[in-house]
């Protein structure tokens, strides 16, 4: 239903390059970088809010790259929520409505736990409340296509979590697809069913989440869902090596690199490479050790104590890129 | 927009300044007769200037410091929105009373201090806020005192301080009204009255050539303090700061509030309501609301008041959904806001002399609308920034269309800095000196031309009556909510 070619624009550091994307009906893309790295500048030209300097967006088929943002058919959740300071809960769904109706507007207000909220202005709502209003305003614009721009960022953690997973339900439930820009790694996990990570502008990899996380293809992609340990190494004939412990590799055969692997990614094992555990710490629900390889220091999910010295093996192919 | 548009618009804007500087130009022997009175206008004002920055600097740091309640601005707003010629008429009652001579440089610099050091207050104390707040809460968390806290403060806020010189040193140069009362009886010029005076002047060959090149030099002597002009600073947010000397910043508001607003108000009412020479007690209003130019510049006042605001409000209204060019149309009329009124108003005789708008009120109102504009479209503006605009827009992409969007959105959200910008313009066209005092001709007089010729023809009660009106009215204004819109 969304589908973008080539699209650029040159916008200081946060511009965007030759971003190409497809989106299906009622899917949810996440769209996961850094800062600076052209998500909301990506997100603001599919809403027309910034035109590009080349390519083209097409939503159902039809060019809108030219089309003004209110032709476009798209609701938008800002950050901020961007909450119309005088209108009322319930007059932000109204106006927004193609067919005001007022029942409609309360339905959709219960659904995302606002009813009895509908006559308050956004200063008397908390934090959560107003993000639920900017969401259900976007709903009730019945959109053909949802942006979300880091939604939950402003959010305590307990309410983030449950807002998430509601709006992915209810995004599903009313088959509306969504492009979610977000730094989060866990909120792209939990919410989306493609992700695509951006840097410097350009679309680095893009696939399922899970895929994206477990192999992905550029130290830019590994970076974007943290949980990440990098050490400098030297690779030899797609090996690197260490005490005569030997690990194949895939990425880098020969020369300098770094190999990248996750904090799971290590396991005890009788053949390993021995390591020092250096420190220990209670992760989330998790063990986790920074303890002292061969190559430096890194951090593996791993029952230990410090002072302890325990013999780690890859759990698969573990990746090395280009220094 | 088309940029030949814009050219025209430009060149008819800056028609009256183009004008008076070609005539000043032809009449330059003028000006090294009076070059020493140029040196000693520009040195009043750089006085001026650094005594209002001196005082309400001071102030607005005692404030800082003490994390005083913005409710007390109140007491220094009160003597902001007197008109600045009804507080030098005030002083001049409240000297005399005393048995002091207020007339010359010491009397000036008095009222002028009394009225432009809350302005230096407007201008500093949000630049304190935003800029020093955090550095004062770093300086007391690492322990930096003295000379060294000094060092990492003052250069932050070094750029607020040189804006609001260059500010007040505009307004204390082009000022007419404070030398008016205060300077003229005593053969005291500035530039701003020698211009008017050259103007009336009987025995001048060429009485307008001679304002003009006086102009011309007013003109040349404010063009570095535009260049100074910045943008004002929306409102700071409040930081957990330690209040220090509540008690100095609360006496330092009282003691100016008693001195601005208290001493001129005493000098007024003591005029108008008891008899100078019997003393008995014996109003003076219904004496001098019998007078015809007084009748006359009511109704012209209050006219032009309403009429310049109300279409103000409207080209606001109307451009509001265009913010680029109302951006680029205020920076157009920033020019007759920051210049010097007597620059326009000489500017405006030379080129409609020949029309028959000449000598008619419609004159007047066109040099308020010109006077006036920038101020009513950077309240405009401050409420576009602010987020009117964005919020607009947000209502764009959901689709609603452009009328819908700013009649639901974007009006409603914008009134409140509307609103300020009325009562910014209305109080100052209302009291208006400058423009009028230039201007004026028989039956399109002001209220603040018939305080002057009530005063130059010694019906001194009768112009404290009508001060104190206009005293009134303003102070009225303290009761309005004010809003994002300052100086």
């Amino acid at each position: 239903m969304l589908r973008i070619e080539g699209l650029t624009k040159s916008f200081g550091k946060a511009g965007v390059h030759q971003v190409s994307l497809g989106l299906g009906r009622g899917q949810i893309l996440a769209l996961l970088g850094a800062s600076g790295s052209g998500k909301t500048t990506l997100l603001n030209l599919v809403a027309g809010l910034l035109l590009p300097d080349s390519g083209r967006i097409f939503l159902d088929g039809e060019d809108v790259t030219n089309l003004p943002p209110e032709r476009r058919g798209l609701a938008y959740v800002f950050q901020d929520h961007a909450l119309w300071p005088h209108l009322t809960v319930l007059e932000h769904l109204l106006l927004v409505m193609k067919e005001p109706r007022k029942e409609e507007a309360l339905a959709l207000l219960e659904r995302v736990g606002l009813l009895g909220l509908e006559r308050r202005r956004p200063h008397q709502l908390s934090g959560g409340q107003k993000q639920r209003v900017a969401l259900a305003r976007a709903l009730a614009a019945r959109p053909r296509l949802l942006l979300l721009d880091e939604p939950y960022s402003a959010l305590d953690p307990v309410l983030r979590e449950e807002l998430r997973l509601e709006v992915a339900s209810l995004l599903r439930a009313e088959g509306v697809g969504a492009l979610h820009v977000t730094h989060d790694p866990d909120e792209a996990l939990a919410v989306a069913d493609r992700v695509a990570v951006l840097e410097g502008g350009r679309i680095v990899q893009e696939g399922l989440p899970a895929e994206v996380y477990a192999r992905p293809n550029s130290l830019a992609a590994a970076r974007a869902f943290g949980r990440l340990n990098l050490l400098p190494v030297e690779v030899r004939g797609g090996q690197v090596g260490w005490d005569g412990v030997v690990w194949p590799v895939e990425g880098v055969q020969e020369g300098p690199g770094f190999l990248a692997f996750r904090y799971e990614e290590l396991v005890p094992s009788p053949a390993g490479l021995l390591a020092r555990v250096e420190a220990s710490y209670d992760g989330r629900g998790e063990r986790l050790c920074r303890v002292r390889l061969g190559w430096g220091e890194a951090v593996v999910k791993l029952e230990a104590l410090p002072g302890q010295e325990v013999r780690l093996a890859p759990v698969g192919l573990l990746r090395v890129f280009p220094r | 927009m088309a940029a030949p548009f814009w050219w025209l618009l430009w060149l008819g804007v800056a028609s009256p300044l183009l004008v008076l500087a070609a005539r000043g130009l032809g009449n330059l022997s003028l000006v090294p007769k009076v070059l020493d009175l140029a040196g000693a206008s520009l040195a009043l004002a750089l006085a001026g200037s650094l005594l209002c920055l001196l005082v309400g600097g001071g102030l607005a740091w005692l404030a800082f410091r003490a994390r005083l309640h913005p409710g007390w601005d109140v007491l220094l707003l009160s003597a902001y929105l007197v008109p600045p010629f009804v507080g030098a008429l005030g002083f001049l009652y409240a000297l005399q009373m005393l048995g002091l001579r207020p007339y010359g440089v010491g009397g000036i610099l008095l009222a002028w201090t009394a009225h432009y050091a809350p302005m230096a207050y407007l201008l500093l104390r949000p630049a304190l806020e935003h800029r020093l707040a955090p550095l004062l809460l770093a300086c007391e968390a690492h322990g930096v005192r003295g000379g060294r806290r000094l060092r990492a403060l003052l250069p932050p806020v070094l750029p607020a301080l040189v804006a609001a010189f260059g500010a007040l040193y505009l307004t204390l140069l082009g000022n007419f009204g404070v030398p008016a009362v205060l300077g003229l009886p005593a053969q005291v010029y500035t530039l701003p009255t020698l211009a008017y005076s050259r103007l009336f002047s009987p025995a001048s060959p060429d009485p307008l050539g001679e304002a003009a090149a006086v102009g011309l030099l007013l003109g040349l002597l404010a063009l570095p303090a535009v260049l100074l002009h910045s943008a004002p600073v929306g409102e700071p947010a409040l930081r957990p700061l330690r209040p220090r000397w509540p008690w100095a910043a609360r006496l330092g508001f009282l003691l100016f509030a008693l001195l601005g607003v208290g001493l001129p108000l005493v000098g007024l009412l003591q005029r108008a309501l008891f008899n100078t020479f019997s003393g008995a007690f014996e109003p003076a209003f219904s004496a001098a609301l019998a007078l015809p130019l007084v009748r006359q510049g009511l109704l012209n006042s209050v006219g032009l008041a309403l009429l310049a605001t109300g279409l103000l409000l409207m080209l606001g209204l109307l451009l509001a959904p265009w913010p680029e060019a109302a951006r680029r149309l205020r920076r157009l009329l920033d020019l007759h806001y920051l210049l010097p009124g007597t620059l326009l108003a000489i500017g405006l005789i030379l080129v409609f002399a020949p029309t028959p708008i000449y000598a008619t009120p419609w004159l007047l109102l066109l040099a308020y609308l010109l006077n006036f504009a920038a101020l009513m479209l950077r309240a405009v503006e401050v409420g576009l920034e602010g987020g009117v605009e964005r919020l607009v827009g947000v209502g764009r992409l959901f689709g609603l269309g452009p009328r819908r969007a700013w009649f639901r959105i974007g009006y409603p959200l914008l009134w409140p800095y509307l609103a300020a910008g009325v009562f910014l313009v209305m109080p100052l066209a209302l009291a208006e000196l400058t423009l009028s005092a230039l201007l004026y001709a028989p039956g399109a007089e002001t209220l603040g031309v018939a305080v002057l010729s009530a005063l130059n023809g010694g019906l001194f009660r009768e112009a404290a009556a009508i001060g104190l009106l206009l005293m009134a009215f303003s102070l009225l204004l303290l009761l309005l909510p004010r809003r994002g819109v300052v100086a």
